[in-house]
């Protein structure tokens, strides 16, 4: 086995030292009777090219796209070079949760460097080292939020929060049988204002709006939060595309009380829905109930500037059963790439992707709109995703989109059942105008509906 | 190499105009700006204007500072800081499975679900329980997942019980994710050997009764959903009486949840299906070599017996065989079932973290069943040699059989007026990362040593010669370790103001 230093005079050493005459004899502490007495049933040891040549099969084993128009929580962006070169650093790579300061200053001054960005992003003032996706932040905010807020124990959230992002607040607020979760429902793509003010009320400790939300939209949050801060409850706004924030002012600047949502965008690859990036940003009152690990600037005893992990009266390892969270592993690395991405774009890249972006969305809706078959659902201002009613038949348009290789957008019936026959279409900077031309000839093609 | 003392802020170095990134020429007519006037992105406060190079050189220059498994031994005890395979990066960077989009139909992304079968195939074999899912992102994510198991279980049988047992030598996440699941916390005392208490514990210092497994059983009974146990415990060593424990908790039927963090010691050696474990999580990034990446990402899967399985996360994959003549390779096709009335729901927001999911099985088909076994015999000798070469310096706290990891104490030390910490930041002017200090909290002042199978006897005599050096240190010069380290970029850090004054994010001057 390639990967163990061993050679017999070595191990014989070893096991001379310790007193035994076979490791097996160290297994002296598990019962004889719970131990396994046969081999795992399963293939034995590989080279590493026969490794290789199984992942490099089962990778050839997924389709490819010349174009995906699928979002949907997931985002393709181009990725500079550089990310990729970076993180491949072992120092990088390799390095465990920043326990010892000392030799952990990469780490530690690498996630200071992230909160400050995810702070600049979102217009709040604290955010921690990362949350796994989307969907945990989300969880993790909203608990956050009836815990600030002691005795109100209902949750709205607008209906316009990506599917999976609800079911999983759904999943973690089942076993407390104290807290109920209220949906909001959606008037033109758009949290119903009327369904909101009817919803709030004095048990409310927070509302929970996409910003934009699934189906593409910019909710108001401007006016939204009005009512909902006078209710006394606390604006979230989640973000699944973390670009959208080169285009949108910060949700910190029009209402959020706390921010939180996906940030893949920055920096990684769609990779089958994983490894993501969870982010969450709060006003200051609130840090010290932020989940997670929480990086910190400080002295050393010579009075030089450093990184610590900080404020970790919160955490598990010392609160136990009483800690604002059960998180310890963080995205660390994925969180990594964001920092280089963001750096590397600085604020006129966020700016200028983001335009292209909303640029490359309003031109593949026009020209899909000039197809017969689809139709303008009332259309709110929208980023980079936005949803159209299809006349004609789905399965027929998938098959033909196949068969040119692109990806067509998320049939939202599954999702929806009001939105039954209508598609949710991404376009990002990867799209050219070629390849959305591509997809209206391709789409042109399709059978008309009998 | 440490080349310079100081990289400071990004932003501090941000000069306006500079670029480290341009944009393709827009190709369709610009942008029509639809936003409302008050939702329409102003400036930005932060993010820093630099050119690529600039900023390949912060990064390079960063990374650096950081101490990495390559760089050499990095014994954090419960961590299994082991090699991380290379060939594993390169696999999981395939475009085939980067650029592959979560929400694609089934029938395109059939080498993804062959994948996550294929993976969890292994796992239940190597577990010896029926049911997996592999959606938890991490750890502790994993040890919610499996009390929401838990939860679901018992209600399905109508009956609601609000109570965890947890050892107190457990890691912290244990009753972070029971409180979390929303049951309530009872601590179970440990023996002087480390191991769990059947009988109740009396505290030397201040008199105070705690009630043992025994005791808690009969006076909770059916209150009880389950306990949650580190096997082998945070000290290194089996839980001898593991059967006795888990009949006991089955004979109120109670459920026992397994800790995995410690899997490295058991991999084809013992199976935790087949000595009374019913649900359990499995680090990827620990036991199944996915690098830990500075804190992540890692992976938590929960295996489960067979009467938890409908209670798992949605989707679960599931293969279907074509029907072939005699002589013929069977065709597998795979799915995701999204029908599965009882399920928990979803615990991720797609299917876990797959990008670390490609490593790990790379590392199974690496090792396969043989080269795991050896790994793990590998690990255990390891840590039994740094114990045997480490034991008449350090006290031994705990005198068990060490598996995978060994747990001394300070005390020998603390009678020169040095500590763990102290030790440990010596250990770093050796040029060394320090074991896991200060846990599990049962051990008094204690340095917790995984060595893992990746090291050879070159590697593990250093470490051993660097702390055996440090022991003879605190008897002649014991003041100095006060001063340790000196040859880091940085000396000991002011936790306490960055704490009472906190700083977490850079500022405009």
């Amino acid at each position: 086995m390639r990967y163990l230093p061993s050679s017999p005079s070595e191990d014989q050493a070893l096991l001379a030292t310790i007193g035994v005459a076979r490791a097996e004899d160290l297994l002296a502490g598990i019962p004889e009777g719970l131990r396994l007495h046969r081999a795992l049933d399963l293939p034995t040891q590989c080279s590493e090219q026969e490794v290789t040549w199984d992942f490099m099969d089962l990778a050839q084993r997924n389709q490819r796209f010349c174009a995906q128009f699928l979002g949907a929580g997931a985002y393709d962006h181009f990725v500079p070079a550089a990310v990729d070169a970076l993180v491949g650093r072992q120092e990088w790579l390799t390095a465990y949760t920043p326990y010892q300061p000392e030799i952990s200053q990469g780490t530690l001054q690498h996630i200071f460097e992230y909160q400050t960005q995810v702070c600049d992003l979102t217009g709040l003032e604290v955010s921690n080292a990362s949350l796994y996706d989307g969907g945990t932040a989300c969880v993790e905010a909203a608990l956050m939020a009836v815990r600030v807020a002691k005795k109100r124990k209902t949750l709205l959230v607008s209906r316009g929060i990506h599917p999976f992002y609800r079911q999983i607040l759904a999943t973690s607020f089942a076993p407390h049988e104290d807290l109920k979760v209220v949906e909001v429902a959606l008037r033109d793509g758009v949290t119903d204002p009327a369904d909101l003010q009817a919803k709030l009320n004095g048990d409310v400790a927070a509302v929970l709006l996409g910003y934009p939300n699934f189906l593409g939209c910019v909710e108001d949050l401007t006016a939204l939060a009005t009512p909902i801060h006078a209710a006394g409850a606390l604006v979230v706004s989640v973000t699944q595309e973390a670009l959208a924030f080169g285009w949108l002012e910060a949700p910190g600047k029009v209402g959020a009380d706390f921010a939180c949502g996906e940030a893949m965008s920055l920096g990684n690859r769609p990779s089958f829905g994983g490894p993501y990036l969870g982010f969450i940003a709060v006003k200051d009152a609130f840090k010290r109930e932020l989940p997670g690990r929480i990086v910190g600037q400080t002295k050393d005893l010579d009075g030089r500037t450093g990184y610590v992990l900080t404020l970790t009266a919160r955490e598990q390892h010392i609160r136990r059963d009483k800690a604002t969270s059960n998180i310890c592993s963080n995205q660390g690395l994925v969180a990594l790439r964001a920092n280089i991405f963001l750096q590397l774009a600085g604020p006129e890249g966020m700016k200028g992707l983001a335009e292209q972006n909303a640029a490359k969305a309003q031109y593949l809706r026009q020209r899909l709109l000039e197809l017969p078959d689809m139709e303008a659902v009332p259309e709110q201002p929208f980023f980079n995703e936005f949803v159209l009613r299809y006349k004609g038949d789905m399965a027929a348009l998938q098959a033909a989109c196949l068969e040119e290789s692109l990806l067509p957008g998320l049939d939202l019936g599954r999702f929806y059942p009001e939105y039954a026959g209508c598609i949710l279409w991404c376009a990002t900077e990867l799209h050219s105008r070629r390849m959305i031309e591509s997809l209206v000839e391709t789409l042109a093609r399709v059978p008309a509906t009998v | 190499m440490f080349l310079r003392q100081r990289e400071t802020l990004s932003f501090d170095r941000s000069v306006p105009g500079k670029r480290g990134m341009d944009l393709p020429k827009l190709d369709v007519p610009a942008a029509r700006d639809t936003r409302p006037a008050h939702l329409k992105r102003g400036g930005f406060a932060a993010l820093p204007e630099l050119s690529e190079v600039e900023v390949i050189r912060h990064f390079t220059r960063l990374s650096k500072w950081n101490y990495g498994l390559e760089d050499g031994m990095y014994p954090l005890g419960s961590c299994t800081m082991k090699h991380n395979p290379r060939v594993n990066e390169k696999v999981a960077a395939l475009a085939g499975f980067t650029d592959s989009h979560p929400m694609a139909p089934d029938a395109l992304v059939q080498g993804n679900l062959e994948l996550i079968y294929t993976l969890q195939e292994w796992l239940k074999e190597i577990t010896g329980l029926p049911g997996v899912t592999l959606q938890p992102s991490a750890g502790a994510n994993g040890e919610m997942t499996g009390i929401m198991l838990i939860r679901a279980y018992h209600l399905a049988k109508g009956s609601h019980r609000r109570v965890i047992l947890i050892p107190d030598s457990g890691h912290g996440t244990n009753p972070a994710s029971a409180a979390m699941a929303g049951f309530e916390v009872v601590e179970l005392p440990s023996r002087p050997d480390g191991t769990i208490s059947f009988e109740d514990v009396t505290d030397p210092v201040n008199g105070r009764v705690r009630k043992g497994l025994q005791t808690l059983v009969s006076e909770l009974g059916t209150e009880i959903a389950g306990a949650m146990i580190t096997n082998p415990n945070t000290t290194g060593v089996f839980e001898f009486r593991f059967k006795e424990i888990s009949d006991l908790l089955h004979s109120v039927g109670a459920l026992v949840y397994m800790d995995g963090a410690n899997m490295n010691a058991l991999v084809g050696v013992a199976r935790p299906g087949d000595f009374g474990v019913d649900v359990m999580h499995l680090n990827l990034h620990k036991s199944f070599s996915t690098p830990h990446g500075g804190g992540g990402p890692g992976a938590g899967p929960v295996c489960c017996i067979q009467a938890m399985i409908p209670f798992l996360p949605v989707p679960v994959v599931v293969r279907a065989t074509e029907k072939v003549g005699e002589g013929e390779v069977a065709r597998h096709s795979y799915h995701w079932d999204w029908n599965q009335p009882q399920s928990i729901g979803k615990v991720h927001t797609f299917y876990g973290n797959f990008g670390v999911l490609v490593r790990a099985l790379a590392y199974c088909f690496s090792h396969g069943s043989d080269g795991l076994r050896e790994a793990t015999l590998r690990a255990i000798v390891n840590a039994n040699y740094v114990r045997a070469r480490l034991k008449h310096a350090f006290a031994l706290h705990i005198e068990s059989p060490s598996l995978h990891e060994v747990v001394f104490s300070d005390s020998n030390q603390a009678r020169h007026g040095v500590h763990t910490l102290d030790i440990a930041k010596r250990l770093i002017d050796h040029g060394y990362h320090p074991p896991t200090i200060y846990f599990p909290l049962i051990v008094p002042g204690a340095l917790m040593i995984e060595p893992t199978e990746s090291e050879g006897k070159d590697e593990l005599d250093a470490y051993c010669d660097a702390l055996l050096e440090i022991a003879r240190e605190v008897e002649e010069n014991p003041d100095a370790l006060h001063q340790a380290p000196t040859q880091a970029p940085l000396r000991r850090m002011d936790e306490t103001t960055a704490a009472r004054k906190p700083v977490l994010r850079w500022a405009k001057a």
